[in-house]
């Protein structure tokens, strides 16, 4: 009994001066990260722009931010010397995308492809978060309006307005893996109230794949390729594929990709794609971004 | 006995927590002054654990919770310089140097906490001037210190070596209230 009791009292002392222990400098730290929780933050930056090449990738501009794109895409590059691999042939895309908060954007563009205005609507529905209510992906809603402003053809009688105008609505389920690499799917319906022949759908889904590989901090490779779901182009079409890399300058991030798709508007470069990596038309391009503080 | 000894137990951890003092909110400024560019950030995130039985002092602040006035500046903070996603908290661990517990006065004293700050995971020992007060229920503390970025390997590129400064200053204003 006796010992037991000597016993008890060694084991408490132990214990008193194992919590008096805790309270020294050194286990401080670990104290203080076991009372404080991490909290639930965002993952930010998947892709460098709001584009992945084509494609838009779940990022927006943030709340007051005016993103301004100015995109190029050249000839095809098996054109050959006289016309520099495609250089003397310019298509251009200039675009003006506003966040009116910072899960909600609204933008418009002209194309000198087709001469086409766009209207577009991007609104961030779920965010890749951590902490204790991690979500594993973000989920980004893109809808735009596309209207032909070439003139009026003379052989079709009559030519409404609503022959001019296309949609495409998309849904970019991203996902930054890890620091370097990040993945997107990106589930698309295409519609068109004017198709040329009878075997063109007006209506055409597809899924598309994207993603980029960070190299540096500042440079990443990126590609995207779109599979069609509803069958209706004749063989030998080629689906979009497009393979290119980003540049980050301080306030500008360059885009430089080859792509058969030479239109810049998803209408075009989802269900239109004009080149083939077969036998190598594909067109040289740059989107070139830069943003400006409108309202902070 | 057995009573006896889980009572000295419970007393002695009590006494223990008694001596802790904590915040969750501390505040974290940084300013970066170039002829260029200002750029500043604001966390009020910080949190701080004070021992008051010797001067242990230990805090932590989350990187991503840093906020700057733009956007671009906040993704460049994260992504390119600090390297959140690798290095996701700075921390200091070390004491208040010359720990007297008769501090608690009321009046403000100069101090110095000794120990290790660790940010974008390079450690330097530090000593870093403050001043420490006690409200009556909380102390309160607040500090200015100079962190160089080249000695906690923060590269930045010559493109923008004219806008951000070689040298940081970071305000750091808590009141840690018993835990």
């Amino acid at each position: 009994m006796r010992l037991r009791s000597t016993f008890n009292l060694t084991a408490a002392l132990g214990l008193v001066l194992a919590s008096l222990g805790t309270g020294s400098a050194q286990g401080l730290l670990d104290a203080l990260s076991e009372a404080v929780e991490d909290p639930t933050l965002p993952v930010t930056a998947t892709f460098k722009d709001t584009r992945i090449v084509n494609v838009q990738s779940n990022e927006t501009p943030a709340e007051g931010v005016l993103h301004f794109v100015i995109a190029h895409r050249f000839g095809t590059l098996n054109s050959g010397a006289y016309e520099l691999w495609g250089l003397d042939n310019a298509q251009m895309r200039m675009a003006f995308d506003y966040g009116i908060t910072d899960r909600l954007a609204l933008g418009v563009a002209r194309n000198t492809y087709q001469k086409t205005y766009e209207a577009n609507i991007k609104a961030r529905l779920l965010r890749q978060s951590t902490g204790p209510e991690a979500f594993p992906v973000s989920v980004t809603w893109y809808s735009v309006a596309m209207a032909n402003g070439l003139k009026a053809p003379t052989d079709i009688n009559p030519h409404y307005f609503t022959h001019r105008l296309s949609y495409v609505n998309q849904a970019v389920i991203a996902r930054k893996m890890n620091e370097d690499l990040s993945l997107a799917l990106v589930p698309s319906f295409v519609h068109r109230n004017f198709v040329e022949t009878t075997a063109d759908a007006h209506d055409l889904w597809l899924v598309g794949v994207g993603g980029r590989y960070k190299l540096t901090q500042r440079f990443s490779i990126n590609g995207e390729y779109h599979h069609y779901l509803t069958q209706q182009f004749e063989e030998g079409f080629s689906p979009s594929l497009s393979l290119g890399v980003d540049i980050e300058t301080g306030g500008h991030v360059f885009q430089l990709h080859v792509t058969n798709a030479r239109g810049m508007f998803e209408r075009s470069f989802l269900a239109e794609p004009s080149g083939s990596w077969r036998d190598g038309s594909v067109y040289f391009g740059f989107n070139l971004s830069r943003v400006f503080t409108v309202k902070s | 006995m057995k009573f006896f000894l889980f009572t000295l137990l419970a007393f002695s951890a009590s006494l223990l927590n008694a001596q802790q003092f904590m915040t969750r909110a501390g505040q974290v400024h940084f300013f970066s002054e170039t002829p260029m560019e200002n750029i500043e950030a604001e966390n009020s995130q910080m949190s701080g654990l004070l021992d008051a039985s010797n001067g242990g002092f230990a805090f932590q602040v989350q990187m991503r919770a840093f906020h700057f006035e733009k956007a671009l500046m906040e993704e460049h903070f994260n992504e390119n310089y600090v390297e959140s996603e690798k290095h996701p908290k700075a921390t200091f661990q070390g004491s208040i140097r010359d720990w007297d517990a008769a501090w608690n006065d009321g009046e403000p004293h100069d101090v110095v906490a000794t120990g290790s700050f660790d940010f974008h995971g390079v450690k330097q020992d530090r000593d870093i001037a403050g001043t420490l007060l006690w409200n009556g229920k909380a102390w309160e503390i607040e500090t200015r210190f100079p962190v160089a970025l080249k000695d906690h390997h923060i590269e930045v590129p010559a493109v923008v070596k004219d806008n951000i400064a070689p040298v940081i200053d970071v305000d750091v204003k808590a009141t840690l209230a018993p835990r």
